[in-house]
């Protein structure tokens, strides 16, 4: 991810593309689609979204930000509008795919085995692209903490700190207990970690 | 989210630190390579948003049947099959190897059938042709790249999300 100024969050920079484009200048907003298309696709993979439904999920939702332009009041929560917007598209994909599976085959809600299956974890063979053995231990235990979990620190990973409140924002997690949390659900991860024999995190 | 149960983890509430800091970006790493952003998905998205400005109804991309182990921009062509639905109306199209190197022929059947002009929209352009009256339609020679599909029917355009053809 690109970070053009070190003194702007991605959450300035959304605000200015916004206040830009509505002034009839694109360009700024070109620029924020290219940096912050990567943290709407982590956002809508981690719902459990197939990757060629997420691709369309991400576009539907820069298209909403266009026709929306002139409804989001305050700037500095384009950011914010951006990620809940996504969340709520990845969500009701998710429910209507869910619904179609069921009316082709016939068979009946299932447990709550089935509703918990993210589909398509990975576009390919898993272990053709784990690298090695640390890899493989890191991406087992990412997948061992509370989908939330999972959720989170995908997004704090690809994301600057002051845009951690519009993250917690957006997945409706309390403002002030973004650091705790991200802090728990790391030192969860250590855990797990170290319980499968990783000594040295980093 | 309830993260009660985490409340007995050691460093829970340590602030975060350069090892932190370094577990971050091995999640960040792990993932662009497991679940990689598509390629082009940005350019996809700055065209779906020139499209939203017209007044259409956007179709669902329902089913893609793409080469085992391929994903949709990555893949060569080889024939793909894409059906998008709306209650309206339904497209399906199958995408192949176009007679000139390098492009696309689209096969597209709809349902209901019937003669309706059908656009191709790209960044650089729009070509439109006509479906007969069995709802097929053919559009040979199509640049690879970004591109919606457009059909007049009825008072409001039905457009198709952009794909990579």
């Amino acid at each position: 991810m690109t970070r053009p100024a070190e003194t702007s969050s991605l959450g300035d920079r959304a605000a200015e593309a916004l206040v830009e484009y509505r002034e009839g200048r694109s360009d700024a907003l070109t620029d924020f689609v290219r940096e912050a298309t990567p943290i709407l696709w982590r956002t809508v993979r981690s719902q459990g979204v197939p990757r060629e439904t997420a691709d369309d999920v991400v576009q539907q939702t820069w298209a909403a930000l266009v026709r929306h332009a002139d409804s989001i009041s305050e700037p500095q929560a384009t950011l914010k509008w951006l990620l809940v917007t996504a969340r709520r598209a990845a969500w009701e994909s998710v429910r209507k795919h869910r619904t179609d599976d069921m009316r082709r085959t016939g068979l009946p809600d299932d447990d709550a085995e089935t509703t918990t299956t993210l589909p398509d974890a990975a576009p390919g063979p898993e272990a053709e692209l784990l690298r090695n053995e640390r890899d493989r231990t890191l991406w087992d235990a990412l997948r061992e903490l509370p989908a939330r979990c999972q959720e989170l620190l995908r997004l704090v990973s690809l994301a600057d700190r002051p845009d951690y409140k519009a993250i917690s924002a957006a997945i409706g997690m309390p403002v002030g207990s973004i650091g705790a949390t991200r802090g728990r659900c790391l030192a969860k991860l250590r855990t797990v970690l170290t319980e499968r024999g990783e000594t040295s995190w980093t | 989210m309830d993260m009660t149960e985490f409340d007995d983890v050691p460093g829970a509430d340590a602030p975060l630190d350069a090892s932190d800091a370094a577990l971050l970006a091995r999640v960040a790493e792990l993932d662009d390579r497991l679940d990689p952003v598509p390629d082009g998905l940005a350019e996809r998205a700055l065209f779906a948003m020139t499209l939203a400005g017209l007044e259409t109804e956007v179709m669902e991309l329902q089913v893609v049947e793409a080469p085992v182990g391929s994903v949709r921009s990555e893949a060569p062509v080889e024939t793909r099959t894409i059906t998008f639905t709306h209650e309206r109306l339904t497209v399906m199209i199958a995408l192949s190897v176009g007679s000139a190197a390098g492009t696309v022929r689209v096969d597209g059947w709809m349902a209901p059938a019937e003669v309706l002009q059908v656009e191709l929209r790209r960044p650089d352009g729009t070509r439109a042709t006509l479906s007969d009256a069995d709802g097929r339609f053919v559009l040979d020679d199509v640049p690879r790249g970004p591109a919606s599909l457009l059909v007049h029917q009825g008072e409001t355009p039905v457009t198709t999300p952009v794909i990579e053809l």
